[in-house]
């Protein structure tokens, strides 16, 4: 009798020690992100770039201010592997939220990523909030996301306001250059990222107590199949600078239809969206000649920052394009994740989220510090830069201290 | 307000009209001659632009040449449509028809994504991209002029094939009553299958035209259909030349009511328009 108690706790003891070594083996993380439907293409990309960061966690890869890319692993888990499950939104909040419920009721992920639209992280992270599980945002970029007191919430991205802020600082250092900046149109599309977009470039404008004026504020439909009416709104105003909140396909469209009814301005600036992508540049060649935008990574970032030419190359041999600032935001998210696994030594979300919280990640992937987040859950160590497409490439003009490139004003000489 | 941005604003609504409209002719045809709503039309034209965008990243032709080979391909595709989809259900419910063209739909959408991928593709290199005709402030992209020119054309030429030729009084027999153009010796089927050829290629030449100054994607198809559905509604279903007028008006409501009442407004104004006037005619203007 003894002994049968004996081995059967001993068996206990077994079965504990090794369903702990095989939770230590492997580390799930959920992403969900658009893998079909009208932005199959971004979720193919951040697909991905969360693959190659995932293979270069596991692996050994000796990058320069990249912490866990030597070390194989998690290295509070006994080197754990990351993997990385793919769910997909179809764009739709509905579908985002159903698949963040699937996630939860499967239970083997400990963390989720996503999502690519701010309208479908904002329900998504909300069924996250009410499981208590921790919710990494990678891109999403509307300010609100973070401004709903959520505490399982936490962004990587700069946000609407910061890009706002860092647009107007540009337009200050331009106007001091004796260049006509003050008259401006903000064209979104009609969503969560576009009208977040929208609210924080008036609240920027009214800051600047009359230096700038809102001369067209133009809102459209998603998908739209033509946009003459918002071009011509955008050219009977006349402004100095256009600011855009749009995604790939409308940009396509805007900057045809500029062309095509001969739109001219000193600067066409875009929030993090359509102008990002690399296909924007090389498809549209002259046609997007001098556009601008927000930008934390460039394939033009490699010149100050040699080290990330080994990301960028396992990137484009996946993908066959240079990486991208919405892409080197997800890598980066990714070892978010992981530094916040290896320093709670557990994947119970509590614990990952009380390690999130205490989050101090100095990673040399994106302009600024690296990762910390306030109590909204924000990066606040993240900043940004500005691009302009010059000969079909991405190129940083703006701050000087990021700069390679000299900018071309106007855009349209 | 200035006039040259009025104008303008006619300009470009009249040039995107004459493109829906001839979608919406190769949609009101099946529909007036086989009582099916076709819902892989969208679809149809994906294929179309698609198939031009590859004639000219690939062999390098231009999408103005590569346009008699994209209709004919579309012919075909609307012939094997009828088929292997439409026939087999022909004389069940007119339900099955219907759900056999979503079904459709989906399949033809996935497959170019498995095959094609995801990614967007603009032609910007064609012998027309970039060039515009400029008068008195007054700007007219050339591709959308050609393209607008071209689906007038088109949409006429059909008009007149079906109003004059042996095969358009059998179509349009066929239409009235089927059984009796059976008895009087007209092979349905064949009308039937040269119907949706006709329909296809339609929507292949507005596919092979807008792909000049339109972004390809797999789902782009979708962005059209729906306006064209509510323009063949409106035109009245079965009508060419409902179908033409119906599209110029959704293009000028467009841009007209977008650009006063506000952009993000601009398809709550067609659908207005819609509602108006099939409460107040259910046939649509022209039907009968």
């Amino acid at each position: 009798m003894k002994k049968s108690i004996i081995l059967a706790l001993f068996l206990i003891l077994l079965l504990g020690i090794s369903s702990a070594v095989s939770a230590a083996e492997e580390v799930e993380v959920a992403l969900l992100y658009p893998l079909s439907g009208p932005l199959t293409e971004a979720g193919k990309r951040m697909k991905s770039v969360y693959e190659v960061a995932a293979e270069v966690i596991n692996g050994s890869y000796d990058i320069q201010g990249v912490p866990y890319a030597k070390s194989e692993g998690i290295p509070g888990l006994n080197g754990a592997k990351i993997t990385v499950k793919f769910y997909d939104t179809q764009g739709s909040p509905e579908v985002g939220k159903a698949e963040t419920e699937r996630i939860l009721q499967e239970g083997t992920a400990k963390l989720i990523i996503g999502a690519y639209q701010s309208a479908v992280s904002k329900p998504t992270s909300f069924v996250a909030e009410r499981h208590k599980f921790p919710f990494l945002c990678a891109v999403s970029s509307s300010a609100a996301l973070t401004e709903r007191g959520l505490k399982y919430f936490f962004r990587v991205a700069p946000t609407d306001f910061h890009d706002s802020r860092m647009f107007f600082n540009f337009l200050d250092d331009m106007r001091k250059q004796g260049k006509k900046v003050e008259n401006v149109a903000i064209v979104y599309e009609k969503t969560e990222f576009g009208v977040h977009a929208m609210k924080e470039v008036k609240k920027r404008v009214d800051e600047s107590k009359g230096i700038y004026q809102v001369v067209a504020d133009v809102p459209y439909a998603f998908k739209s199949t033509d946009v003459n009416a918002e071009v011509l709104k955008i050219k009977a105003a006349k402004p100095d600078v256009i600011i855009h909140a749009t995604l790939f396909s409308e940009m396509t469209l805007f900057a045809k239809t500029y062309e095509n009814l001969g739109v001219k301005s000193n600067a066409n600036l875009s929030f993090c969206g359509g102008y990002q992508n690399p296909k924007f540049a090389s498809q549209l060649k002259d046609t997007v000649e001098g556009y601008m935008g927000s930008c934390t990574f460039a394939e033009d970032f490699i010149r100050k920052k040699a080290q990330l030419k080994t990301i960028n190359e396992m990137y484009k041999a996946k993908t066959g394009m240079n990486l991208d600032g919405i892409a080197m935001e997800g890598f980066t998210t990714l070892f978010v994740a992981v530094d916040a696994f290896s320093r709670a030594k557990a994947t119970d979300p509590e614990s990952v989220t009380q390690a999130l919280r205490t989050t101090e990640l100095v990673i040399a992937t994106l302009p600024g510090k690296g990762v910390k987040f306030d109590e909204n859950g924000q990066n606040i160590w993240i900043d940004s830069t500005m691009s302009q497409i010059q000969k079909g490439e991405y190129k940083v003009v703006w701050p000087s201290d990021w700069a390679t490139t000299a900018m071309v004003w106007p855009m349209r000489p | 307000m200035d006039v040259t941005i009025f104008l303008q604003l006619v300009i470009s609504g009249l040039l995107i009209g004459f493109v829906f409209s001839l979608i919406a002719v190769g949609l009101t045809l099946i529909w007036g001659v086989m009582d099916i709503l076709n819902f892989a039309h969208g679809d149809f034209l994906m294929l179309a632009m698609f198939s031009a965008f590859l004639m000219f990243a690939n062999l390098g032709v231009d999408p103005v040449f590569s346009l008699p080979v994209i209709v004919g391909l579309l012919f075909f595709v609307g012939l094997l449509t009828f088929r292997l989809v439409i026939k087999p259900v022909l004389g069940y419910h007119a339900l099955i028809a219907l759900l056999a063209t979503f079904g459709l739909s989906i399949f033809i959408r996935n497959v170019v994504l498995f095959f094609l991928g995801p990614d967007f593709r603009v032609i910007n290199q064609s012998v027309l991209a970039g060039k515009r005709i400029s008068f008195l402030g007054l700007h007219l992209s050339l591709p959308q002029l050609v393209s607008a020119i071209g689906c007038v054309l088109i949409t006429y030429v059909v008009y007149l094939f079906i109003s004059k030729s042996k095969f358009g009084r059998a179509l349009r027999a066929t239409a009235l009553d089927k059984d009796t153009a059976l008895l009087m010796g007209i092979n349905t089927n064949r009308v039937f299958a040269l119907t949706f050829g006709l329909g296809a290629a339609c929507v292949g030449a507005a596919g092979g035209f807008l792909v000049n100054f339109y972004y390809v994607f797999p789902e782009v198809g979708l962005n059209f259909a729906i306006l064209s559905f509510v323009i063949v509604a409106l035109g009245g279903f079965g009508n060419i030349g409902g179908a033409f007028l119906a599209g110029i008006l959704v293009g000028l409501v467009e841009n007209i009511g977008g650009f006063f009442v506000g952009p993000e407004f601009k398809y709550t104004l067609v659908f207005i328009l819609y509602l108006i006037v099939i409460s107040l005619r259910p046939k649509g203007l022209f039907g009968w």
